[in-house]
């Protein structure tokens, strides 16, 4: 009872009719997906939709629609579809073997084997000798697509070996397309990370700004740090503006240099399974702090985004924090820096005489100081303490994947596209043919096995021989 | 600019009056006509060619972006495949007072729409480009040639006596253009497969991911699904007959609203085939 009930289940799992229901509901799910705004409970634009669209919220909520590609429902049905998927590729898979033997078979086959076994005999006109009906038979045949071999006594089209699997190669290579994305999703990492010119950050999670790392992801294999040496804000070649574009390299965990080059949209850095790829870009400000002393207690780099909204047109990315020995938090300060003005709009770049904006606070967000100082200068701050803006520079927010998935993910492509046009373009077929003579006289003995992408059909082969050999039989008599 | 121009409204008058051709060919049953408006089909296409090939040289790019050059490119294939695939099977030429108006009506579109050229931007700048939209617009000629061997199923399905049924009795047999509808929906399974992964490894490339489920990248998976189903009830499923021939005449709408329709109902970062002028 339980292998019978096993097998029902295996039955049903790998039917086509449940595969074209998944496609369907997957399909119809993305649709849906697409219309329906997508994001986290606390994105604005959630918000709005929930309060426009009031009496469907709850459900699109409740079946996790407002994130759609990530929802249980879609997780389930995907997973769904590999199962299916993969019960499909091995029946396929049995199939063509049971072809490519047969296929094998056929190229074996002889006069004798075949005049015991074929589908179909044609009744040839007694006047014909053996040689000129196959000749007939290989004309017509050729008119219908099926171009022949003549071997001996026999005429043959018998699609090679290969011809049968394509089929099973894509839906091999679909499974392994859809098992590579959920590993990659188990184990890869990708986030922003805003390194200043000159500035070295390790390949760390503290390093990056935003980050998403699969629940796998194991981040004591990686030993390496990112640096950015130069930037260039309008990088032209080939005719072509690149846009905003740093030069990075690449260090090992020993400080030595592994790979160095420009990095711009279609040329980015890859190192294994490491991508690196050009976000955005903003300023950063270096500050030295000196204590009472006029010793270097501490050196910041502060990052600063544009934004047209604000006054300077810049907003500070993160703040410094300056703390006691034992480590209070004292006073905050964060650094924009005002831009040049061309027009109505902000000059996104490193102003013509750069100065930083310093906006000190207390822990409690209190206002303590306001002050623009030039590179070099000094600002003391309450307690003994000074910052000094050692310098303005451009920073490289960086796209950073770590994924050694997608060179996977790129063979399974490759690999499902041959399957395709395999199972697009190939022939399967067999058609054999020899001359037999019986007590009816001379005829024409035949298999024909059309599988798949036939160019004809086997009653139009039938039908278009039988009327060539009689119509020889017609001509001779005229 | 004035020649590529004259060019293509030359093109657009041959492609409407093959149109034309080919209704009053199949519905008063003149069967010279509809061979001759198979010749006028072809010159448009010449023309179409040789105004894209002005432009070509002009731009330095191909008709890849913006959308009077996406649907340029897309009735280009369109026309290119059904006039070769009707040469091949003369019994195939009324398909065309189904395929030929999709044509008429893009490329009219497209005169409409503006003609300046769109610079390639450095996300542009890549030969991914010219893979990843020559296969889209392959794979719309396909599954537009098997739209128009589906309408002519289902209009002698219709009519199996009468007037329409004398009209029709020089196209191909029913099974036979069933299976034409289920061959060139295959082959644009295929190119639109390809059309895909291309553009996978170029969003890797170019914004360092492969898959965002942005409104274009979703709708072009969901026309690949819609096809798929088509292929699983078809060969899986054995389906035949008019209802398989509704699907793929449902089908192909969606897959020109993927292409067209989707950059200009959604905002996304991927401006996708239809450009409308942004920067990929």
């Amino acid at each position: 009872v339980i292998r019978s009930a096993w097998r029902r289940i295996v039955r049903f799992l790998g039917s086509a009719g449940l595969a074209t229901w998944l496609l369907a509901i997957v399909g119809a799910w993305s649709m849906v997906a697409t219309i329906i705004p997508q994001g986290g409970a606390s994105d604005p634009k959630i918000a709005d939709w929930a309060a426009t669209h009031p009496a469907i919220e709850p459900v699109v909520r409740a079946i996790g629609l407002h994130q759609a590609f990530t929802s249980l429902v879609f997780t389930a049905c995907i997973l769904a579809l590999a199962v299916s998927t993969a019960l499909c590729a091995w029946q396929r898979t049995k199939a063509a073997l049971g072809k490519q033997r047969t296929l094998r078979r056929s190229e074996r086959a002889d006069v004798q084997s075949l005049g015991e076994s074929h589908d179909l005999e044609i009744t040839c006109d007694p006047a014909l000798g053996e040689s000129e009906v196959l000749s007939v038979a290989s004309e017509t045949l050729e008119r219908l697509g099926i171009r022949t071999k003549r071997r001996g006594k026999t005429i043959t089209a018998i699609s090679p070996a290969w011809s049968v699997w394509g089929s099973p190669v894509f839906h091999w290579a679909l499974l392994a397309l859809i098992v590579t994305m959920l590993l990659g999703n188990l184990l890869r990492s990708e986030g922003l990370m805003g390194v200043a010119v000159g500035q070295t950050k390790t390949d760390a999670p503290g390093s990056y700004g935003v980050l998403h790392a699969g629940p796998l992801r194991d981040w004591s294999r990686v030993q390496r740090s990112i640096r950015v040496d130069a930037f260039d804000p309008d990088f032209r070649t080939g005719g072509i503006d690149r846009g905003p574009t740093p030069t990075l390299s690449l260090l090992d965990a020993a400080g030595e240099v592994v790979k160095t080059q420009l990095v711009y949209p279609n040329h980015t850095l890859k190192s294994g399974s490491l991508t690196i790829y050009p976000n955005n870009y903003g300023l950063s400000a270096t500050l030295t702090l000196l204590n009472a002393a006029g010793v270097e207690t501490g050196r910041q780099v502060q990052l600063v985004d544009f934004s047209e909204a604000t006054t300077g047109g810049t907003v500070a990315a993160d703040y410094v924090s300056v703390s006691d020995k034992v480590g209070k938090a004292l006073l905050r300060v964060s650094v924009t820096v005002p831009l040049d003005r061309r027009g109505d709009v902000w000059v996104r770049g490193i102003p013509k005489n750069p100065t930083a904006r310093l906006v000190v606070t207390s822990p409690d967000d209190k206002p303590v100081l306001d002050r623009v100082i030039r590179p070099g200068e000094e600002l003391a701050l309450p307690g003994g303490d000074t910052l000094r803006l050692d310098g303005i520079e451009y920073y490289a927010r960086l796209s950073v994947v770590d994924d050694w998935t997608i060179p996977l993910l790129y063979v399974g492509l490759v690999a499902a596209m041959v399957g395709l046009t395999i199972a697009v373009v190939a022939r399967q077929q067999i058609v054999l043919a020899t001359v037999i003579e019986g007590p009816d006289g001379v005829k024409l003995a035949a298999t024909v096995r059309l599988w798949r992408n036939a160019s004809s059909s086997r009653s139009e082969i039938e039908g278009e021989l039988a009327q060539a050999l009689s119509e020889v039989e017609k001509g001779s008599t005229t | 600019v004035t020649a590529e121009i004259v060019l293509m409204w030359v093109a657009l008058t041959f492609y409407a009056a093959a149109t034309a051709m080919f209704a009053i060919g199949v519905t008063f049953s003149k069967d010279s006509l509809t061979a001759r408006a198979l010749f006028v089909s072809a010159f448009g296409l010449a023309f179409q060619t040789a105004s894209l090939g002005i432009r070509w040289e002009r731009l330095g790019h191909g008709p890849y972006l913006g959308f009077y050059e996406v649907a340029n490119a897309l009735v280009l294939c369109v026309a290119a495949f059904f006039v070769i695939v009707a040469w091949r099977n003369p019994r195939l030429n009324a398909a065309g007072i189904a395929v030929m108006p999709v044509a008429v009506l893009l490329l009219g579109g497209a005169m409409l729409a503006s003609k300046s050229g769109v610079p390639i931007t450095a996300k542009l700048a890549s030969y991914w480009l010219f893979i990843h939209v020559a296969f889209a617009n392959l794979a719309f000629g396909a599954f537009a040639v098997s739209f128009g061997c589906a309408i002519a199923y289902v209009l002698r399905e219709r009519s199996r006596s009468g007037k329409w049924a004398k009209r029709l009795v020089r196209l191909p047999a029913q099974d036979v253009l069933d299976s034409l509808t289920a061959r060139f929906v295959l082959v644009g399974f295929l190119f639109w497969g390809i059309m895909i992964a291309t553009g996978a490894i170029w969003a890797n490339e170019a914004w360092g991911r492969y898959w965002g489920w942005d409104p274009i990248e979703t709708w072009s998976l969901i026309v690949w699904i819609i096809y798929a189903v088509y292929l699983h009830l078809r060969f899986a499923l054995r389906w035949h007959g008019e209802r398989l021939a509704w699907y793929a005449i449902i089908a192909m709408p969606v897959a020109l609203f993927a292409l067209i329709g989707i950059p200009l109902a959604f905002n996304a970062p991927h401006a996708g085939i239809g450009g409308y002028g942004k920067d990929l």
